[in-house]
């Protein structure tokens, strides 16, 4: 008996030798210019000024795409993430325990699944905690979190309180309720480059999120004519526009300590 | 080993006793009547305890849940009404606001397979965020919520008993509103229990009222439960419905004015009708079916039979579907005081008398918390020794320097339940320091004010706690006389009349 359990415990620890981390590392533009909430001044296609007061977005079911295709799926519980642009340390996100070897991309959902969007109250911790760090990411009166929020201000709104706020969510619905499905898919490729993950040391991908493609895209938003896009179909439109709103940005300089490794159920 | 054993053996005997007890004294805390269906609600992923039953009772009578602590769950939904708002057509939240529609009677929740009249809600567990958060209803976050219960005096402890810590989470405060909810079971009107065969015989007009019931209605008030749960456009005139119900939640025209069927139980109690409660009667509920049904592209089928709208129903017809309905009121459950609001039971009452019970156990004060508040403590001392000297000038000057004290306080340094509290007692601090500082001729007026400014002082200091050395709060039994003092046994007769009775005092102790 007490063979046995040594020998588990030598398999993993070797287990865990064939693993490493790795980080994303989100950076927010608009175009080619980095976000900085407030005080910066954008334009956008149809020719509108604004600035930004407020942006946060949710990444969940994270994978990472393996050389021959195949994928490394991380465990379900420890795959969602609220990236926060007045958090900095919200910016980057570590993923552990990732199987040695060359990964070629990395995709993950905008958003929240459609299983976790209907889970029971047990299933929602960290920054899904509709009385916690969520709670300002989820619609109570019809039930399912906000994927994307962008606020700001426009002189070109003719109102009186010159503000835009789109906020996009929407899981496809439950049971007979049906609703739009605003999930998207994030498909990174890291083109030439190869990530090589080695049991020490944390590698960092640089992603690029250039929130201007929310409003620039298939269609062209004017704030003046849609200040304020939130559960109804012109959400889809917007959905459509940002769904390629990430792109890879290069490896980083590894992280030179190892992180805090011990991740709670839904981080962030 | 021998701790072993013995622990083993106390488990057993403990589960023995627990067994026995519940079989022996206690009914269950949930059965399906018997002429019921399964439950819909999924009661293994939140096992019902006598304890979660009851906090979650204690959570539903609250009126912490909302933002100025005014309204409770109950507010909206009381028993004696059928767990809706007794005669409000619209339900009334927090800064007399209405809300668009009428309160939902809550009974028989576990069969329910989507919540509230537009059903957007598809757990009851996740029900309650929904009016905690409507900046018309209960307008707080339920973050809030929960920083207050976990600095209040009861609410660790009634967490811990039902759920083994002491830890206050969102999962936690959730299922133990459900398990309450979830015993809110309608389910013995007389209806019931000839249903049941259980001695109960209904008369010729309610059986030929049922008869009717079971002809022209129940294909949407269907079952024992009285209803299909579906949504539906039942013909309400336009004119008056901009709530697009269903259609809010789903964003297709195909759902517009759609409303959830509701169950027809407990009628008598649950008026006015309707989900904006335009109906006051039953009389004119079934008169619009008979003959108020307009037409829409969205009107449920069952309401157009061939281009013929509503039901066809004669005076007579109604008259027994009512004499049936009446059938389903269930006087059990509205008298069953174990939904009812216990008096005393919450902690957060509005406007109580005693001083005493409204002083609370803030945690985690900061020390800069501390530090202000112990400069507070002597500028209070400060007017009260002029006030002794009856020097009413320095007593107005003491009062504002001692206002300024508290303007320092750093709020980004309080919790959130810190803060509510804070704010309320400095409130009152500068209604009664104002009035210290523009009464300033007038001595007895400073009195007078003084009193209830050391009233708020004393709560301040015996929730906050910051001071290093026990503190003395001195109140007379007859009157609003009081301060308080770093002395014990002081004698202030500059500060009572003769209304007073006798000077008690209290002390403040030092936060360990």
């Amino acid at each position: 008996m007490k063979k046995l359990l040594f020998l588990l415990l030598i398999c993993s620890v070797s287990l865990v030798n064939a693993q490493g981390s790795v980080s994303l590392q989100f950076e927010n533009f608009v175009g080619n210019e980095p976000v900085a909430l407030k005080d910066k001044n954008y334009t956008n296609a149809t020719g509108e000024q604004f600035s930004i007061t407020l942006l946060q977005y949710y990444v969940s079911n994270l994978r990472l795409v393996r050389k021959d295709g195949s994928e490394y799926i991380l465990p379900q519980d420890e795959s969602y993430f609220l990236i926060r642009e007045n958090k900095p340390e919200t910016k980057t996100i570590t993923l552990n325990n990732i199987p040695k070897g060359i990964y070629t991309g990395v995709k993950f959902v905008i958003g929240i699944d459609s299983v976790r969007s209907a889970s029971d109250v047990s299933q929602r911790k960290g920054c899904l905690d509709v009385g916690g760090d969520g709670k300002d990411m989820y619609w109570a009166w019809n039930s399912g979190y906000i994927f994307v929020k962008i606020e700001g201000t426009s002189p070109q709104i003719d109102r009186k309180d010159p503000v835009f706020m789109y906020h996009i969510g929407l899981f496809g619905g439950i049971g007979d309720k049906k609703t739009l499905n605003n999930i998207r898919i994030a498909d990174i490729n890291f083109g030439e480059k190869a990530l090589k993950i080695k049991s020490k040391g944390n590698a960092v991908i640089g992603i690029k999120t250039d929130v201007s493609k929310i409003m620039n895209g298939e269609t062209n938003v004017s704030m003046a004519k849609n200040p304020v896009v939130m559960g109804g179909p012109y959400s889809a439109k917007i959905t459509e526009n940002y769904k390629t709103m990430f792109s890879f940005a290069g490896f980083k300089k590894e992280l030179t300590a190892q992180p805090n490794t011990k991740v709670a159920l839904g981080m962030n | 080993m021998e701790n072993k054993v013995k622990l083993l053996f106390a488990s057993a005997l403990i589960f023995i006793i627990s067994v026995s007890f519940r079989q022996a004294d206690e009914p269950a805390l949930f059965t399906i009547p018997s002429n019921f269906p399964k439950p819909t609600y999924d009661f293994s992923k939140n096992p019902l305890t006598k304890e979660g039953i009851e906090l979650g009772k204690t959570l539903f009578y609250d009126a912490a849940l909302s933002k100025d602590n005014s309204i409770s769950c109950g507010s909206c939904h009381q028993q004696s009404a059928g767990f809706t708002q007794h005669g409000h057509a619209l339900s009334h939240g927090v800064g007399d606001h209405f809300t668009k529609r009428n309160s939902m009677p809550l009974a028989n929740l576990a069969w329910g397979n989507s919540f509230g009249w537009d059903g957007g809600v598809h757990d009851l567990d996740l029900f309650a965020v929904s009016p905690i958060t409507n900046p018309v209803e209960m307008d707080e976050s339920l973050a809030n919520v929960l920083e207050k219960l976990r600095y209040s005096s009861n609410y660790p402890q009634l967490f811990e008993k039902a759920f083994g810590t002491d830890e206050i989470n969102t999962e936690r405060f959730l299922k133990a509103l459900s398990q309450f909810m979830l015993t809110m079971v309608s389910a013995n009107s007389r209806y019931d229990k000839y249903m049941r065969y259980e001695g109960v015989e209904l008369s010729t007009a309610e059986i030929q009222g049922m008869e009717i019931f079971k002809e022209k209605c129940s294909s949407c008030h269907s079952g024992q439960l009285f209803t299909d749960f579906k949504l539906r456009n039942n013909g309400l005139k336009l004119a008056r419905n901009d709530d697009t119900g269903r259609f809010e939640v789903t964003q297709t025209d195909e759902d517009k004015f759609k409303f959830k069927v509701p169950s027809l139980r407990n009628l008598t109690s649950t008026a006015p009708y309707m989900h904006d409660g335009r109906f006051t009667t039953l009389e004119e509920v079934l008169d619009h079916y008979a003959s108020g049904v307009e037409n829409s592209p969205t009107l449920d089928p069952i309401l157009n039979q061939e281009g013929t709208l509503g039901i066809a129903l004669t005076t007579d017809e109604k008259q027994k579907i009512i004499t049936f309905l009446k059938t389903l009121d269930d006087d059990v459950f509205l008298n069953d005081n174990r939904f009812s609001e216990s008096i005393g039971f919450s902690e957060s009452k509005p406007a109580k008398k005693d001083i005493f019970a409204e002083v609370v156990d803030l945690k985690a004060v900061s020390p800069q918390t501390k530090a202000t508040l112990q400069q507070s403590l002597a500028a209070y001392l400060k007017i009260k020794n002029a006030l002794v000297k009856k020097n009413t000038d320095l007593v107005a000057k003491e009062t504002e320097s001692f206002l300024a004290v508290l303007q320092k306080i750093d709020k980004t340094k309080l919790t959130p339940s810190q803060k509510d509290f804070f704010d309320k007692i400095n409130e009152k601090l500068a209604f009664d320091g104002d009035h210290i500082i523009e009464g300033k001729p007038f001595y007895n007026h400073q009195v007078d004010h003084f009193g209830d400014f050391s009233k708020s002082f004393y709560l301040m200091m015996a929730s906050f706690k910051p001071n290093k050395t026990t503190l003395y709060y001195y109140y007379c039994l007859n009157s609003a006389q009081n301060w308080v003092s770093d002395k014990a046994n002081e004698s202030n007769s500059a500060l009572l009349n003769n209304k007073c009775g006798s000077v008690q005092m209290k002390t403040i102790l030092p936060k360990m």
